[in-house]
């Protein structure tokens, strides 16, 4: 059983470790990602196509964005920076899931912000991605200034 | 030709439009209360004028650029890295530029580096950064 505390910046530690589900990539998964993201290349959405269908490399980003929920309930953010590795493709069929590292937490004019290292792996352990991203936390009862 | 012949530092890489409709994001981020993306009530009450796009999208966008030079080639050995400096808000058209920065030789191969952006339908930088991957 796992308890969700709420995520704060003074919760977070440097150097604690996250660990996805595991998600079975489906050729609905690619589909409703090429309607969300309007890239319909037949690499993408063509079964036959040479060498084997494969997902937009960008599709488990939000695997990995999503880690910190599997620990922490978190009350908002926002994106600041991502950084990705691409390693091998992911294709349909493949169990995928993401591991990830908090690197470093700073307060910047105000803010505050979590870096995280992950990577996403086949089954078999294969790394298909890597790369590191920043996040922002709004802590509950505050307001983001939007611009 | 060679994609790695018909790159030359300079050239930009044709523009995508993206139009960010709510459906699209609502796929995108997976509809849910008490979201900035897909809860209108709880962007207002974060202090946003409407919902947002993930920024993620535009990684998407992006990498798209990528794949249309360098086909499947960008799925091994292919690096993107993206700053996202203003919302994007349910609505808006999006604008994504390629500016080819440099080529060097890896290996028998040649990586192509590319400065890559956003602007919405105002004309503001959205989000931007740097992607590379390998000629076929």
């Amino acid at each position: 059983m796992t308890d969700f505390p709420k995520l704060t910046y003074e919760a977070l530690t440097v150097g604690e470790e996250f660990v996805s589900d595991t998600h079975l990539v489906t050729p609905e998964d690619i589909e409703a990602y090429a309607f969300a993201v309007d890239d319909h290349q037949d690499l993408f959405t063509d079964p036959s196509a040479a060498g084997g269908q494969v997902a937009h490399p960008t599709l488990m980003a939000n695997q990995a964005l999503h880690l910190r929920h599997s620990k922490y309930i978190v009350h908002a953010g926002l994106h600041a920076k991502m950084e990705f590795n691409f390693i091998e493709p992911v294709r349909p069929g493949m169990r995928v899931r993401s591991r990830g590292r908090v690197i470093d937490k700073y307060e910047k004019r105000g803010r505050q912000y979590m870096v995280t290292e992950y990577v996403t792996e086949d089954e078999r352990g294969t790394a298909l991605v890597r790369g590191q991203f920043t996040q922002m936390l709004i802590p509950e009862g505050t307001r983001h200034a939007g611009r | 030709m060679p994609v790695a012949d018909a790159v030359a530092v300079g050239q930009e890489l044709p523009s995508l439009q993206k139009d960010l409709s709510q459906r699209r994001i609502d796929v995108y981020s997976g509809v849910r209360p008490r979201s900035i993306h897909t809860d209108e009530a709880w962007a207002h009450a974060k202090g946003f004028r409407t919902t947002l796009a993930q920024g993620m999208m535009s990684t998407a966008y992006a990498s798209e650029l990528m794949t249309r030079l360098l086909g499947k080639s960008f799925l091994a050995g292919g690096t993107l890295s993206m700053a996202f400096i203003r919302p994007v808000y349910a609505g808006d058209r999006l604008t994504v530029h390629g500016l080819i920065k440099e080529t060097r030789r890896e290996g028998a191969r040649t990586r192509v580096v590319v400065e890559v952006w956003c602007e919405n339908q105002h004309g503001e930088k959205t989000a931007a950064g740097t992607a590379s991957g390998l000629t076929p």
